[in-house]
C-alpha cells in the first residue's frame, strides 16, 4: 500500500498527471478515488474488494474525468483488458495516459465483502488468473500474490443452459429478462460501450423499443451481447450493476466461447492483437453466408 | 386492547382474497443462478411470503407505477386516426409486507401526481391496493428512515401496520380502507391485552438512527443556496451516471413516453421509467444539454429529493429506503454525501 501511495504521490508532486483513479475506503467496503493533491494520497488502498474496473472512467462518454486532466490508473491485470480495447478502438492513446499495475491476488465478487477471499468469495473473472501485473503498466506495485483456487468449474453455469432445449432456453432467458426495466445501467458502467449515442437511443427508425417488455427486453439485451463479442473485457461489471439481478455475465461468456472457437480470438491486455470485428481475414468462417 | 392476526390467520386471510381473485403482492424468496434475494411479486400461496426475509432489491412502485404502461392503443384507417384509450380502473390488489418506507413512498409521490396534472394511471392503481406494511425487525448500513422523518414502523402510507410479536402481528390499522379490510376479517384478529408489541423494532430503530442523523431544513437552506459549490464535481466524479439508483427508488418517479409501432398503420403509446442521471434525459434537441455533465446530472438528484420537491410539497422525496447505497456500482453513498451536505450546512450556519 505504501508503495502505491508513494508512487501517486510522486506521480502528482511531479506534475506527471493531473490526477490518480485508484481505490479507497468507504463506510461500507471500497469504492473508486479520484486523487488531484499529493496529500489525498494516503487514501489509496488496493485490496481484494477492489473490485471495480476503473478504465470505465476512461471513456471519452465521462467529460467530467475527462475535464480533470492527464491521468494515471490504477489498474488490475483483467483492468488492463480494457485499456488495451479502448487503445484497439481509437477511444484513448496510449501515451495520453499513465498505467500502475498492481500485483493481484484476486477479488471478491463485490467491494462490500467483509470475509477473507477464498473460492467461495473469489469472482468469476479471477478463476485460473496469474494475477500477475499487465505488461502495459509502467509502473509496478505490490509483492507478486497467490489468486486462490477457484471454487469449481467457473462455466458450469453456462453448461447447464447448453444442455437445455431451445424451448427450455428460451423459456429461461424470458423468466430473466423480463425483470429488465431498461435502465441500461449494465450499459453505463460498461467500459466497452464507448458510443456517445447507443444504437438503443435511435428513435428514427426505433431499432430497439425503449420499453421494458419482453420485446423491447430481447431486442435491447441480445443487441448488447453482440455489439460486445469478441470486446468484452470480462470484468462482470454489467452483471455488479443490474439491479434486476439478471445474470447478464452469461451472455458475454457464450459470445466469448464462440470468439475463441470461430475466430481464435480471446480477450487480452495487448493492444496489438486486432479483434475479429475490426480485422478482415480471408480464412474467416462463411458459411452462414447464403 | 390490541388486535392480534397470527401468521396461520394471515395465510387464511391471503387465501380468502386470492380465492376472491384478488392480485396478491408480497415479498418473495428468488434465486437466480446462486444469488439470493427478495423481491415484491405476485404470490399464487401464503406459504411463498417471506416477511422476515431482507429488504426487497426492489420497490414496491412498480405495483402502482409499472415499468412500462400502455396509455393509449391507435390504429390509422385512410387518414383518419382511431385512439382506443387504455383502462384507469385495475382489479384489486392486496400488498402484504410491505417494508414502511415503501408504504410511505406512496403518498409521498401522491403529491406530484396531483399537482399540474391529475395521473389517472397511478390513482387507478392506488385506488385498487391496498398496502398491508409490516414493521422491519432488521437494518443495514444503508438505511436512513429516521433520518427523513419516518422510522421502522412508521405507518405512512399503509392501510395496516403489522407488527411482529412472536408468531403473530399486532394490527395497527391506519385508513378507512384498512378499516374495510378488518372488517371482513374481524374473527381473524381478536382483542388481546399482551402487552404492547411495538418494542420489537426500537431496537433497529436505534440501529438506523446511528447512521444518519440530519437537519432537513438547514440542509434544504444550504441546497439552496449553493446550486454552484465545488462539492458537486468531487462527489459525482464516480458516478456512471447509469440511473440504477433511480430505478430503485421508491420515490422517483419521472417517465419517457413513447410510440411503438405494432404493424403496419398501428401502435401503441406507453410511459416508461426514466431517470435523470442519463444524459439523454436533458439532452435537447438541438444537442444542446443544459446539464452538461455529471456533476450537474448527479446535483439534480440530490435537490429535486432534498431542495426542490420539499419546497414545492412539503415533502422530502426520500423514505431512506438505502436502496440507491445499495444498488450503486460505483459505491455513491447517499448517507455520506447527506452527512457532507449537512456538514457543511452546519459550518454555513456558524458563520452566518
Ligand atoms: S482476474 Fe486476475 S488480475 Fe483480475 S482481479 Fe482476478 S486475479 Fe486479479
Ligand atoms: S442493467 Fe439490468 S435492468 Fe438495467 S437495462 Fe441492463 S439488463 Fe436491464
Ligand atoms: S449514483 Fe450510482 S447508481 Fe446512481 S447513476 Fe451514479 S453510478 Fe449509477
Ligand atoms: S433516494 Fe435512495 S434512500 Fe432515498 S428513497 Fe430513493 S433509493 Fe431510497
Amino acid at each position: 500500500m505504501e508503495e502505491l501511495r508513494e508512487l501517486a504521490k510522486k506521480l502528482l508532486q511531479e506534475k506527471q498527471v493531473n490526477a490518480v483513479v485508484g481505490y479507497e475506503c468507504d463506510r461500507r467496503g471500497v469504492r473508486p478515488a479520484f486523487v488531484d493533491d499529493p496529500a489525498g494520497c494516503d487514501r489509496l488502498v488496493f485490496d481484494h474488494r477492489c473490485v471495480q474496473n476503473l478504465p470505465a472512467y476512461l471513456s471519452p462518454r465521462r467529460t467530467n474525468v475527462a475535464g480533470l486532466g492527464r491521468l494515471a490508473v490504477v489498474v488490475k491485470q483483467c483492468d488492463a483488458r480494457a485499456v488495451a480495447g479502448l487503445i484497439r478502438e481509437s477511444q484513448l492513446k496510449r501515451e495520453n495516459l499513465v498505467l500502475i499495475g498492481v500485483r493481484c491476488g484476486g477479488v471478491a465478487a463485490n467491494p462490500n465483502e467483509s470475509r477473507e477471499l477464498g473460492a467461495e468469495t473469489l469472482a468469476l473473472r479471477c478463476y485460473g488468473c496469474s494475477g500477475t501485473e499487465t505488461a502495459m503498466a509502467d509502473y509496478v506495485v505490490g509483492e507478486p500474490k497467490t489468486v486462490p483456487a477457484a471454487g469449481g468449474d467457473r462455466d458450469a453455469r453456462l453448461a447447464e443452459i447448453e444442455k437445455m432445449s431451445p424451448e427450455e432456453r428460451l423459456a429461461l432467458w424470458k423468466e430473466w429478462l423480463s425483470r429488465c426495466t431498461r435502465c441500461h445501467a449494465c450499459r453505463q458502467v460498461c467500459p466497452m460501450c464507448f458510443c456517445e449515442r447507443c444504437v438503443a437511443e435511435k428513435t428514427q427508425p426505433n431499432w430497439i423499443e425503449s420499453s421494458p417488455h419482453i420485446q423491447g427486453n430481447f431486442s435491447w439485451n441480445v443487441t448488447r451481447a453482440l455489439h460486445l463479442a469478441g470486446r468484452c473485457v470480462d470484468c462482470g461489471e454489467c452483471e455488479r450493476a443490474c439491479p434486476a439481478q439478471i445474470p447478464l455475465g452469461l451472455l458475454n461468456r457464450k459470445l466469448a466461447k464462440i470468439m475463441s472457437a470461430r475466430y481464435g480470438f480471446a480477450v487480452t491486455d495487448d493492444p496489438s492483437t486486432p479483434a475479429p470485428i475490426g480485422s478482415y481475414r480471408l480464412d474467416d468462417g462463411q458459411e452462414f453466408i447464403l | 386492547m390490541r388486535r392480534m392476526l397470527s401468521r396461520t390467520d394471515l395465510d387464511a386471510l391471503v387465501r380468502d382474497l386470492l380465492g376472491a381473485g384478488t392480485r396478491v403482492i408480497a415479498p418473495v424468496r428468488r434465486k437466480v443462478q446462486g444469488r439470493e434475494f427478495v423481491e415484491y411479486a405476485p404470490v399464487q400461496n401464503p406459504e411463498e411470503i417471506a416477511l422476515d426475509g431482507s429488504q426487497p432489491v426492489r420497490p414496491l412502485k412498480q405495483v402502482v407505477f409499472p415499468p412500462t404502461e400502455t396509455l393509449f392503443n391507435y390504429k390509422q384507417d385512410k387518414g383518419l386516426v382511431q385512439i382506443q384509450e387504455a383502462p384507469t380502473t385495475f382489479s384489486d390488489t392486496l400488498v402484504i409486507g410491505a417494508r414502511p418506507c415503501d408504504a410511505a413512498a406512496l403518498e409521498i409521490v401522491d403529491r406530484v401526481m396531483d399537482w399540474d396534472y391529475h395521473d389517472e394511471f397511478w390513482f387507478g392503481h392506488r385506488q385498487a391496493t391496498t398496502v398491508v406494511a409490516v414493521a422491519c425487525t432488521d437494518s443495514d448500513e444503508s438505511c436512513f428512515c429516521t433520518a427523513v422523518g419516518l422510522s421502522p414502523e412508521s405507518t405512512r402510507g399503509a392501510d395496516w401496520l403489522l407488527i411482529p410479536a412472536g408468531s403473530s402481528f399486532e394490527v395497527r390499522v391506519v385508513t378507512p380502507k384498512g378499516e374495510a379490510l378488518l372488517e371482513s376479517n374481524k374473527s381473524r384478529c381478536p382483542e388481546s391485552d399482551v402487552p404492547e408489541a411495538g418494542k420489537a423494532s426500537s431496537a433497529v430503530e436505534e440501529k438506523v438512527r446511528a447512521n444518519l442523523a440530519m437537519n432537513p431544513a438547514k440542509l434544504q437552506e444550504w441546497l439552496g443556496a449553493h446550486f454552484e459549490h465545488p462539492l458537486w464535481q468531487k462527489i459525482a466524479l464516480r458516478c456512471h451516471g447509469c440511473g440504477a439508483c433511480a430505478f430503485v427508488c421508491p420515490t422517483c418517479h419521472c417517465f419517457d413516453i413513447v410510440d411503438e409501432l405494432e404493424g403496419v398503420g398501428r401502435g401503441a403509446r406507453r410511459r416508461n421509467w426514466d431517470a435523470c442521471q442519463p444524459a439523454l434525459f436533458t439532452l435537447h434537441g438541438s444537442g444542446h444539454n443544459p446539464r452538461k455533465d455529471q456533476s450537474a446530472r448527479f446535483r439534480q438528484r440530490v435537490m429535486h429529493k432534498f431542495s426542490i420537491y420539499p419546497s414545492r410539497f412539503g415533502e422530502i422525496l426520500c423514505t431512506g429506503c438505502g436502496r440507491c447505497i445499495r444498488v450503486c456500482a460505483a459505491g455513491m453513498d447517499l448517507i455520506a454525501i447527506l452527512a457532507e451536505i449537512g456538514q457543511n450546512a452546519e459550518e454555513a450556519g456558524s458563520t452566518l
